[in-house]
Parts: structure tokens; sequence; C-alpha cells
């Protein structure tokens, strides 16, 4: 194969995998700190893209205003989604009902009920058709680098992701509130023992998952031009692959995970036609799930 | 334990048809023929997430297996319909138990991503593999039920009633016996069933199988009876849609699942002048019954409650002991 072609595919492929790395991290943050998989953050990555939307169809103001509300919207997103779908489940507050297989389904399915609500309203109000979005917004100018083509997508995904993934490590490591997340994470008893407020922290951790994945939809919303109810599902899927690939609870792997997902789907295009695309990702799950069950990057000591 | 099929609730089922065939509508037949469909669904659903634990998000794609079967051998190869009726539930016992001997050796929340990316796999199959199913045209024309000379919307819905009857009986044998409980045993807690001498993986494999095989049948009373299949409607949503019939109902109950089943078709039918109000209101049935019945509408009667209820009504039995 023309190995133009084959970097091409590869930039294209990190830009998306960058992308899937937000959506992961979302979901890793929450399943370290709760247990539980949050099957609505397909809808907050969906709601970034119209709330986004809304805002540029209303007041068309520059795009760095229009991303950081977007982020404050994701946080707003997150915080609502744990009120609603999640604390009413967290009855008890020691670790073993915490962290219960019941309480891990009972939430998997409310957020599952959650996910479905927002979605359908969306196609209420918006129709499941694809949105217009004003030609200005598009990040889809074609910029020549050498032999191969990039637009300016590429560019700011690249850089939104970098800046979102250092912001995210300094939350993590360099404030107390990063600091009480990591300590329920490891040990929600413990984490209370030290006086920890573990509800502040589990809020925490919704507010700044939701904020990447609403970042993320935004972009891909304006890199592909292409913002609808449904498209939520598919990054949700892929990022959950690559939570699992990682080891769950993994942010490294996660987000390496989520690379390799997106280099090889971009990849496969050039193999074979785009709607066998998604049998990449599936295959990369069962395969992970097959032979390293604890996922490629993940700890030994996590078990389920 | 003396657990029998609920007359009463069958009886309630079966005038439930006659009354929605007295409106001599086929809208309310169809109405009918797709509740009973779901009924089985959600039985077989329940034999594996209610009483053996496993949260299966897939199940869809074996209901949907099963219906491309039926279709495809009926309108390429003019099989009748009582011969791509066992073939539907075989061909989907088959694939459910291919995939299922690796993804056995997983639990939890690692199975319920497993059976997503499954059911996701035979999704993109059935969408992109054009020369077998004609990809999202979907398969069109496909014959109604026909048997000994007899066809037509009410003979189809005896069919239909024949099946869930006998799937409900199935079902409700291997829930309630031996089997169900080394199946509950499983859900509780599958190490300690290993070391009680359960051998796990087979159980885990035949309940799937069957659950898997079950929704084959239901897949081709489905293709047979609405003449037109494509695979949007065996996609993810209607796993999840599947799975809240359940878990409204109530898991581990094989009553509850039939009453979920009929709420959760009948109602959106109801607000059908609503629009797409009806995916809403599953969703929010869904949400409202986690959280204020967390053991669905009708709850699984635990043993111990069987027991109990058992030696009260015992000759001679002394109430104060329990």
């Amino acid at each position: 194969m023309d190995p133009t072609v084959l970097l091409q595919q590869v930039v294209n492929g990190l830009s998306i995998g960058l992308v899937y790395a937000l959506m992961a991290i979302g979901f890793t943050l929450i399943f370290g700190v709760l247990n539980v998989v949050n099957f609505a953050h397909g809808e907050v990555y969906t709601i970034g893209a119209f709330a986004g939307l809304l805002l540029i169809t209303a007041a068309k103001p520059p795009l760095w205003v229009v991303l950081v509300l977007v982020l404050l919207s994701g946080g707003l997103v997150g915080w609502a989604l744990e009120r609603i779908a999640f604390r009413p489940f967290r009855r008890f507050r020691d670790e073993a009902s915490l962290k219960s297989k019941a309480m891990r389904e009972a939430t998997l399915l409310s957020s599952l009920a959650v996910s479905i609500i927002v979605r359908e309203a969306l196609e209420l109000k918006f129709s499941g058709e694809m949105q217009t979005i004003p030609q200005a917004y598009l990040l889809q100018n074609p910029i020549q680098l050498g032999p191969i083509t990039i637009t300016d997508g590429n560019l700011i995904i690249f850089g939104l992701s970098a800046v979102s993934l250092g912001a995210l490590q300094f939350v993590l490591y360099r404030t107390h509130i990063g600091l009480a997340i990591r300590a329920v994470s490891n040990n929600v008893l413990g984490a209370q023992f030290v006086g920890i407020n573990t509800t502040r922290a589990i809020v925490a951790t919704f507010v700044v998952g939701s904020m990447l994945g609403a970042i993320a939809g935004i972009m891909v919303g304006l890199y592909q031009g292409a913002i609808f109810p449904q498209m939520g599902f598919e990054p949700g899927v892929k990022a959950f692959v690559a939570m699992v690939m990682g080891g769950l609870s993994s942010i490294p792997g996660a987000v390496a995970c989520a690379l390799i997902l997106g280099v090889s789907e971009s990849v496969a295009t050039q193999f074979f036609s785009d709607g066998w695309k998604a049998l990449v990702s599936y295959s990369f799950l069962l395969v992970t799930l097959w032979f390293f069950p604890s996922g490629i990057f993940g700890s030994k000591k996590e078990k389920m | 334990m003396k657990a029998r099929l609920n007359l009463a609730l069958v009886a309630g089922l079966v005038l439930l048809l006659i009354g929605l065939v007295a409106f001599k509508s086929s809208y309310f037949d169809q109405i009918a023929i797709t509740t009973m469909i779901f009924v089985i669904l959600s039985a077989s659903l329940n034999l594996i997430t209610g009483s053996a634990g496993l949260l299966s998000l897939g199940h869809a794609a074996f209901f949907g297996v099963g219906a491309y079967t039926a279709a495809l051998l009926s309108t390429r190869f003019g099989w009748p319909f009582w011969l791509t009726l066992p073939a539907a539930g075989a061909m989907a016992a088959l694939v459910g138990a291919v995939v299922a001997v690796p993804t056995m050796r997983l639990t939890s929340i690692y199975f319920a991503v497993a059976t997503l990316g499954i059911g996701e796999m035979i999704y993109v199959t059935m969408l992109n593999w054009v020369g077998l199913t004609r990809g999202p045209m979907g398969v069109r024309s496909i014959p109604g039920i026909t048997l000994f000379g007899a066809e037509g919307m009410v003979f189809s819905m005896v069919v239909t009633a024949a099946v869930m009857l006998a799937a409900l009986w199935v079902v409700h044998r291997l829930m309630h016996s031996y089997y169900g409980n080394s199946l509950r045993a499983l859900r509780e807690d599958d190490a300690c069933a290993d070391a009680m001498g359960i051998d796990v993986g087979r159980l885990k494999l035949q309940s799937f199988g069957v659950a898997c095989c079950l929704a084959g049948f239901a897949g081709a009373l489905f293709a047979h009876t609405t003449g037109f299949i494509s695979p949007e409607s065996f996609r993810f949503g209607e796993s999840i849609l599947v799975l809240s019939m359940v878990v409204v109902g109530g898991l581990g109950s094989l009553y509850g699942s039939v009453i979920g089943a009929v709420i959760l078709t009948v109602l959106p039918e109801l607000l059908r002048d609503l629009g797409s109000w009806r995916m809403i209101t599953v969703g929010g049935v869904l949400f409202f019954s986690i959280l204020f019945l967390p053991r669905g509408l009708v709850g699984e009667v635990s043993a111990i409650d069987l027991i109990r209820r058992q030696i009260r009504h015992a000759p001679g039995a002394s109430r104060a002991a329990w």
C-alpha cells in the first residue's frame, strides 16, 4: 500500500482515537470511583454537540467561547446525571454496598434508561436528521502538510486533547479534589475515615468526566459536520471498548487503547468497505476479553 | 417446590387475546401477536438474566438470527413454516452456543460487555452482508404462517399463542426445578457453586443455548407474521427493550416477565398518538421501576418464603415456630 495513504489514515485515525480517549477517560474515572458503568456517557457527548450547535446558531460567538460554554454545560450535565441516575441508588454509605453487584446493575440500568430518555427527547425536539451547521464553524479547511492533507479540525483535536489530558493530570494530581477522587477510587471506607466527603468526590468525578465527553462531542460534530441525536452511541461503545481493553481503571491504558482503536479502524477502511469498520473494535473487545481478561494494560488486582 | 404455571395468568392472557380478536381489526391482531412474541423473548431472557444472573445486552441479535433464518429459508428455498420454525430455533441456538463457549468464563459486567459486542457484530453482519441478507433493504414478502392448509391472521395468532405457551412451559419447568436452583446458585456466587460441585460452565452454556433457541423461535414467528424484516429491528435498542421488560416485571420471576412484556408492548401502542413518545415511555417506565420497585412488579419469590408458606399450610403445623 502507498505509504502516503497509510500515513494519511494514521493521522485521521489518531484524531478520532484522541476523541475516543477523551470519552474513555470519563468512563474510566467513573468506573474507578463507583465501579459502575455509566451507559449515559454517549448522551453526554451528544448533549455537548447539541449545546455547541445551539450556541452557534443563537449567538455566533467565536469558537473558543463555544468550547468554554460547552465545557461548562458538560459539567452541568455530569452533575445532573449523577443526581438523577446514580445518587438515588446509593442508599448506604459503606463500601460493600457502594460497590456491590446489586448497586452496579441498578445504576447500569438507570443510566441506560436516562440515556434512552435523553436520546428520544433530542430526537423529538430536533428530529433524527443531521443538523445543519453554519459553514464558518466547520473544521474542515484543508492544510497541506508535505505529502498528506490534514484539516484544521485535526489540529484543533490534537491541541485540545493534549490540553484536556494535561488539565486532567493537573486536576487529579495537583488539587485537593483530585486527591479526594483518587482516594475514593482507591478505598471508599479509608477515604471516609480521613474525612473526605465522598459524595463531593463522586460528583466531581462525574463533572470532570462529562466535561471531557462534551468537549469531544462538539469537536467531532464540527470536524465531521455531523450532529444528530444518535451520534453518541458509536463513540460511546468504542470508548467503552477502550476502557475494557485498558483494564477498566487505568487512564493511561484507556488512552493508549483508544488510540490503537482509532488508528486500526481508520487503516481498516483501506481494506474493507466502510460498513464493516465497526467489526474491528468489537473484535478487539472480544479478543481482549478472551485472552486478557484484566485488560492489556490492566493490573491483576481488579477482580469482578 | 410446588410452583405450577399460574393458570389465572395464562387464562387472563388468553382472554385478552380473544378480546383483541373480537375487535376484528388487524391492528389489534398485530399488537396481540407482537405482545406474544415479546413474551417469549422476555421469558427466555429472564432465564439467563434473571435466574442465572448473566446480564445479556445482545438478546435481540439472536432473535434476529432466527428471523433471518426463517425469512431466507422460506423466500429463497420455499421451506414451509413447520420446517422454518425449528430451523430458526436451531440456528439461533447454534450461533448462541458458538459465541457462548469462549464467553462463559466471563462474569458480571464483562459478560454484559461481551454480549453487547456480539450483538453489535451480528447486527453489522446483517447490515453489510448484502449478498445474503439484502442489507438495509431488508427481506420483503415473507410468506405468512400456513400449516395444514390453514392460514390467516387469526390462525397466525393461534400458532403464536401455542408457541408462546410451550416456551413459557419450558422456561417454567427449567426455573422451578433443581436445575433452576443450581442456576440461582450460579447467580448468587458462581465460585461457591463451582466448589459445591455444580458444573458452572456447562450450566451457563445450556441455559444460554435454550434462551437463544427460544429467541430464534420468536424470530421465526416475527418474520412470518410481519412479512418484512430489516436489521434495524434487531439492534441494541431492541435488546434493551426486552431487558426492560424483564427488569420491570421482576428479575427471576416468570410471571413478572410476562406482565412486563405486556405492559411495555401495549403501553407504547396506547400512546401511539403521541408519536415518538413511545421510547421515552419505555425509558421512563424502566427508570421509575428500578427506583421504586427494585424487585420488579412481581418479585421473585425467594425459596425460604416458599418453604415457610408450605409449612404454614401443612396440617398440624405450629404457627409459632415461624
